[in-house]
């Protein structure tokens, strides 16, 4: 009797995730762009914000492929994006290039959220290869790519979903 | 006696002989004793859920993990500490191996925070065997290598580059095959935490998918260490 009106719960909460990562997709493609503007040029730097750029692209496109089909329509790309911070020199351009990289794993974060194991390895690998992006850009690595401060608790506290043996 | 047997014959008109009932009584008393102790006496408990038990095998590996740089520290350290050219690429590699040994103590304390602890219990009891132990791999500290790591000043270095930690040669751990055999590791265990998502709650999975992500950031960053870059 809820089966129906499950499945439709759990289609919404996929086709929302794969459209907030789509949405990461495209932000990072757009920001790329002022990245890769803001970078000497013919540098390696350059050559790597360009590869970056093609990766967004094309991952862009596969959650284009895949929201279509699940029967949702996939959200068009803006036309222009708003910077968190103005970006003038090189070196903020790597900075941009870390951040995007950073929200672009958080987005996909929400795929591996779903119960879904397919699309859970799936946001997994999309998590890892943007943290590894991140980390090139920024030069030195974090404990926990993606994830919001806030998502991290202190020992004691434990999360609505956590597993327990025992009651606290 | 006579009186006992006498009153022993009388007990039949109660229906129950003496012995009957003392027998009796002892029989009841470990029912009686298992009753106000409930049931959990009557048989073993349940074992975890198995995302607790994925959890606790995660656990179990971040220790490992912890305990494997920590040791690893301790060989950098000497690698460090030579004369040779070699101690500034062990200076660099001990640098690079304490950042990342703080974000395996963060990711132990997250994944720490996520399990509930029956009272009383002990973590290590229900661990899976098949998990790495804190061993830190193969590199094994020699006792040589805690005297003076460099007994002349003349002398060059003699472990090459690649060479195994702990060099026969020398008795002074390479710096680069620390590293190397930590970013081995490293990769392992990030391909473990992705290939245990399924069946996690959503937020443990988040966090088993972020400090996979955070392990593979650790190969690259070790490896660049490990290159001089």
């Amino acid at each position: 009797m809820t089966s129906a009106s499950g499945q439709d719960t759990g289609s919404q909460q996929v086709l929302a995730a794969l459209q907030a990562a789509l949405a990461a997709e495209q932000a990072a493609s757009y920001g790329y762009g002022v990245v890769g503007a803001r970078l000497p040029q013919g540098s390696a730097k350059q050559g790597t914000a360009t590869a970056d750029w093609v990766t967004h692209l094309r991952a862009a496109d596969k959650l284009t492929v895949m929201i279509s089909a699940r029967g949702g329509k996939p959200v068009p790309a803006a036309v222009a994006y708003q910077l968190p911070e103005p970006v003038q020199t090189a070196t903020e351009a790597t900075a941009l290039a870390a951040l995007l990289e950073d929200r672009v794993a958080q987005a996909y974060l929400g795929i591996v959220a779903l119960p879904e194991s397919g699309l859970r390895s799936f946001g997994a690998q999309q998590v890892r290869a943007a943290a590894l992006r991140a980390a090139a850009w920024r030069g030195s690595t974090q404990a926990f790519p993606g994830l919001p401060t806030a998502s991290l608790r202190t020992a004691g506290s434990r999360p609505p979903d956590a597993p327990a043996n025992a009651a606290p | 006696m006579a009186d006992g047997s006498a009153s022993a014959s009388r007990i039949p008109a109660a229906g129950l002989s003496r012995r009957a009932l003392l027998t009796a009584s002892a029989a009841a008393l470990p029912l009686l004793v298992t009753a106000c102790r409930g049931i959990q006496v009557l048989g073993t408990p349940p074992p975890p859920p198995a995302d607790v038990r994925t959890l606790q095998a995660a656990i179990a590996a971040e220790e490992a993990m912890v305990a494997r740089y920590a040791s690893a520290l301790k060989l950098l350290t000497l690698a460090a500490s030579t004369r040779y050219s070699a101690a500034a690429a062990g200076i660099a590699a001990y640098a690079s191996a304490r950042a990342v040994h703080a974000e395996h103590v963060a990711h132990l304390a997250q994944l720490k925070s996520r399990l509930v602890e029956p009272p009383g219990a002990r973590p290590s009891a229900h661990l899976p065997p098949t998990y790495p132990t804190a061993t830190p791999g193969a590199t094994t500290q020699s006792p040589s290598a805690n005297s003076t790591p460099a007994s002349s000043p003349t002398s060059s270095p003699t472990s090459s580059p690649t060479s195994a930690p702990g060099s026969a040669a020398t008795g002074a751990p390479s710096a680069r095959g620390v590293l190397g055999e930590l970013e081995l590791a490293e990769q392992a265990a990030s391909d473990r935490l992705i290939a245990e998502l399924g069946g996690l709650p959503p937020s443990l999975a988040q966090l088993f998918a972020s400090i996979a992500a955070s392990e593979a950031t650790h190969v690259e960053y070790l490896r660049a260490a490990r290159r001089g870059r």
